[in-house]
């Protein structure tokens, strides 16, 4: 069962999402910054967002630490795939 | 069933049984299938990174092609449907299965909205003339490809990519849709869901609050890259 | 020394009323839709293997008439004369009903099923219905394949691994529809893995009997756990391929089509991410039951339990970085090639460490030859073989001279078929009991495993020597070849033992459907095991046992000082046994 906790303030991460993704427009369509800046600032953006409803929608941040490695094992996976893919354009 | 189980409360672990992962069944079931739910889309988002990093031309540039407004709106619709979500789960939590009905409602409504306004961009997308295998002869986004707007090389990928991505995602989202309104008309209007039990709220929850995170990705690498 | 009473002191379910369509044909029984997937499987294994003795039978005599090829239609087989088009169906279909419709569904399919919630002391699995619609989604799989054999201009040609662009466009395959249907089928077995997977992994999880800790669990369902993951995470990627190559085909995308910028490579990338994982979901189930088999042969524990967990582990992890290996020829990225020829000579250790460990199982164990054994012990010397072939293909400059040969056909079936399906034939006679009420003939099995033995090596062995020689896989007519005549008495060699041991199955199959009604009564524990299953009546009833075990030990105990007999089950409680106690959770 989840570790007894205080309930998160889903207005607030609702807030914060928002936020988050209007600095996302703003940066894709507004500032003037360089192509792969953006690119990152984009990617961390998108995963922040996704790590704030990870942690507090599905509350994985209250869940036993078992069940947190078995959410995010399948990512390196993916990671490994997707990197090995793009090394073939790279040689 | 012969077994003397069946007056267990349904939100703990089958007892007697090892202790496991001290989660319910229907959620450790749920995050279980998640994680496939996760490599799928790896497969698919992984064929997007890789063809179009490895594209030897231009990449379409972003807001051209795909209407960044509605989309963003419907990002946001369906973020607030996520948080309609946990507050029908926090309802339930409580002990309220009147404030719980009401929002899950609202997901549902959102995410039928959502589905809605998706279709709508699809059929808008069609008629100007980009479809799942490029750029469509003698349409209006023919012409901008033809004054180099868009590049000729990539639009192929960029609809594949595009159509199958947002199409299995949409896809996800219906299906949620459909489960959340069989247990709203099964379970939680006849007020099946209590304080001690409300694992299938929790449960179906999981899956909506997937749905919305593999939207998140999508919108910032489809729409804004 | 304390004596054990040999009778259980279990209590098995009653007897159900359920109307005869939910008892076996909609039924949510675990072990109705393991028999369920047995039936069906054993068929798609015939089905394989008839489409192997057409190859066979092209390859020994090439471009002769097949007796029994008038059947055939004249655009695949014109007087029975097998055109390239067929054969490379052949081949084909032969390693797709192979792989997803015969061993795969034999392994998970059926002993997932059976053997995991009997073996750990719970009435069922988690999630019985969704059990259900994974045998269904497999049976209409299976259904479209077979139909895809049928339709105009023939079935999927571009080899089991379905390599894109050849697959994606009808000019370049000459199929149509078929391509298609395979598509769709892989995407339903897909669906059927998954929703099986997640059964089983939450049921492992969460449903074991109290004492059932997880360090005193067989190995059978270690591995099956370990297999289930490796399902979970590597179908889908499997789904998500065939699904893009399915929108190659008929919706217009250019995933793979270079032509339109897409990237042949990527194909091959996700088929392999995918296809490498799942040859261990083809073999760890496998040396899982042997692991049972073998201890209970031996009457003695398996030796080092903790580290064939742990080399189960290992495989499945590492499994996860060796896909390039089927690849080494492909032009992909050479560096990359290196960095998965260095993983895959690693993968070798952890496969290396159950072989000895059985070998350490057997070495002065009290062996009962009974058939069972035999075929556990022909897999351990046959998978050795095949390992060691392995090491030589790792190698990725020694690849280089032997990839698509035959040299890499002999490896695949050393190990699906001296490997798994061994162990197959090992586990259907021992858990036949459990499942049927009845015992299969021990002599029949000792005459079909003989038989098999002997012949199987005769079909595979030459084929290193074939492929050292440089015959290539896929192949239609050696004999176009001169470099390759001196060897056609070779291949004719293979191809005779290749028809008898196909023959040689009948013996396997009628004792199979004979037994079912005229076999011996099964006795409870006919093998004196010591699992879970064993506490109850053979045929196991529905629901399993009233009440969940308690579990005391861990399933190994052969020859135990603490035992009169020489097995003690893992439901007996002796004297000096204390009763498990469960940790205390907030809230419970």
């Amino acid at each position: 069962m989840e570790t007894a906790h205080k309930r998160p303030n889903y207005i607030l991460i609702w807030v914060y999402l928002a936020v988050l993704t209007a600095a996302e427009l703003a940066l894709a369509f507004e500032l003037p910054i360089s192509r792969n800046l953006k690119l990152l600032l984009l990617l961390f953006l998108a995963v922040w967002k996704a790590a704030l409803v990870g942690l507090f929608f599905m509350h994985l941040k209250f869940e036993r630490w078992n069940l947190r490695i078995m959410a995010i094992i399948p990512l390196p996976l993916a990671l490994i795939f997707i990197l090995a893919g793009m090394s073939e354009h790279v040689w | 069933m012969t077994h003397a189980a069946a007056t267990v409360d349904q939100m703990l672990p089958p007892y007697p049984a090892e202790r496991g992962l001290d989660v319910y069944n229907k959620k450790l079931g749920m995050w279980v299938f998640l994680a496939s739910e996760v490599m799928f889309f790896a497969a698919l988002i992984g064929t997007y990174v890789i063809l179009r990093f490895g594209a030897t031309g231009e990449w379409a540039k972003p807001g051209i092609v795909l209407n960044i407004k509605i989309t963003a709106f419907n990002t946001f619709l369906l973020i607030c449907s996520s948080v309609s979500m946990v507050k029908a789960y926090a309802a339930i939590q409580d002990g309220d299965p009147k404030k719980m009905r009401f929002w899950l409602l609202m997901t549902i409504l959102g995410g039928a909205a959502f589905v809605g306004i998706q279709v709508y961009e699809y059929i808008h997308l069609v008629q100007h003339g980009f479809v799942p295998s490029g750029v469509r002869e003698g349409s209006e986004l023919a012409e901008l490809v033809a004054k180099g707007t868009l590049p000729a090389a990539t639009m192929g990928l960029y609809g594949s990519t595009f159509y199958t991505m947002t199409g299995f995602h949409g896809f996800h989202v219906t299906c949620g849709v459909i489960s959340m309104a069989y247990l709203y008309f099964t379970k939680a209007l006849p007020g099946k869901y209590t304080k001690q039990d409300y694992g299938g709220i929790e449960t179906v929850g999981l899956y909506w609050h997937f749905v919305d995170l593999v939207w998140i990705i999508l919108f910032t690498i489809v729409y804004l890259i | 020394m304390t004596t054990v009473a040999a009778t259980a002191h279990t209590t098995p379910a009653h007897h159900d009323d359920r109307s005869f369509i939910r008892k076996y044909i909609f039924s949510t029984d675990h072990k109705i839709i393991g028999i369920q997937f047995l039936f069906v499987s054993l068929f798609f294994l015939l089905i394989g293997g008839l489409l192997a003795m057409q190859m066979r039978w092209q390859l020994a005599y090439p471009g002769q008439p097949m007796p029994g090829g008038g059947i055939l239609p004249e655009s695949m087989a014109p007087g029975g004369v097998i055109l390239p088009e067929y054969y490379i169906q052949l081949v084909t279909m032969h390693g797709t009903f192979m792989v997803f419709f015969a061993i795969m569904p034999l392994l998970v399919g059926v002993y997932a099923n059976f053997l995991i919630p009997l073996k750990i002391g719970t009435h069922d699995m988690a999630f019985p219905r969704i059990n259900m619609w994974s045998f269904w989604a497999f049976f209409a799989a299976g259904l479209v394949m077979l139909s895809s054999l049928f339709v105009p201009d023939g079935a999927a040609r571009a080899g089991w691994t379905m390599y894109a662009p050849l697959s994606a466009r009808h000019d370049y395959s000459g199929a149509s529809i078929g391509q298609e249907l395979w598509s769709v089928s892989i995407i339903l077995v897909g669906l059927s893995s998954i929703l099986g997977s997640l059964n089983y992994i939450t049921t492992i999880i969460n449903n074991r009997a109290p004492g059932m800790t997880w360090f005193r669990m067989p190995l059978s369902v270690w591995s099956l756990f370990i297999t289930a993951i490796l399902g979970l995470l590597a179908l889908p990627v499997l789904s998500g391929a065939a699904i893009m190559l399915l929108f190659d085909q008929i919706i217009g995308t250019h995933f793979f089509d270079p032509a339109a910028g897409g990237q042949a490579l990527l194909w091959q990338h996700l088929f392999w991410f995918f296809g490498h994982p799942e040859v261990y979901i083809l073999i760890l189930p496998a040396m899982g039951m042997v692991s049972d088999i073998v201890a209970n042969g031996s009457r003695k524990p398996i030796f080092g339990y903790h580290s064939m967990v742990f080399a189960i582990i290992a495989i499945a992890f590492l499994g996860w970085i060796v896909w390039g290996h089927h690849m080494f020829m492909s032009g992909m990225n050479p560096t990359l090639g290196s960095s998965f020829m260095v993983s895959t000579l690693v993968i070798a250790v952890p496969s290396a460490v159950k072989v000895f460990n059985w070998m350490g199982t057997m070495w002065r164990g009290n062996i009962q030859f009974h058939v069972p054994m035999l075929n556990a012990v022909a897999f351990v010397a046959m998978f050795a073989i095949g390992g060691l072939s392995g090491i030589y293909m790792a190698a990725t400059p020694v690849d280089m001279f032997i990839h698509d040969t035959y040299f890499i056909v002999a490896h695949l079936h050393y190990v699906l078929f001296g490997g798994s399906l061994f162990a197959l034939f090992g586990a259907i006679v021992y858990w036949y009991p459990k499942m049927f009420g009845r015992m299969m003939s021990e002599r029949w099995g000792k005459v079909h495993f003989w038989l098999t033995f002997v012949l199987y090596n005769c079909v595979f062995f030459p084929m290193h020597i074939l492929g050292m020689g440089g015959m290539m896989r896929r192949l239609y007519d050696p004999s176009q070849y001169t470099f390759l005549q001196p060897y056609q008495p070779m291949n004719v060699f293979i191809s005779i033992s290749a028809f008898l041991l196909f023959a040689t199955q009948v013996i396997f199959f009628v004792n199979f459907w004979w037994s079912l009604k005229k076999g011996k009564p099964a006795p409870q524990n006919p093998w004196n095991d010591n699992g879970l299953e064993w506490s109850l009546p053979s045929p196991a009833p529905h629901g399993n046992w009233e009440k969940v075990p308690t579990v005391y030990r861990g399933p190994y105990e052969f020859s135990s000082p603490q035992a009169a007999e020489d097995f003690l089950p893992q439901y007996t409680k002796l004297p000096t046994d204390r009763e498990p106690v469960r940790a205390p959770v907030a809230g419970h």
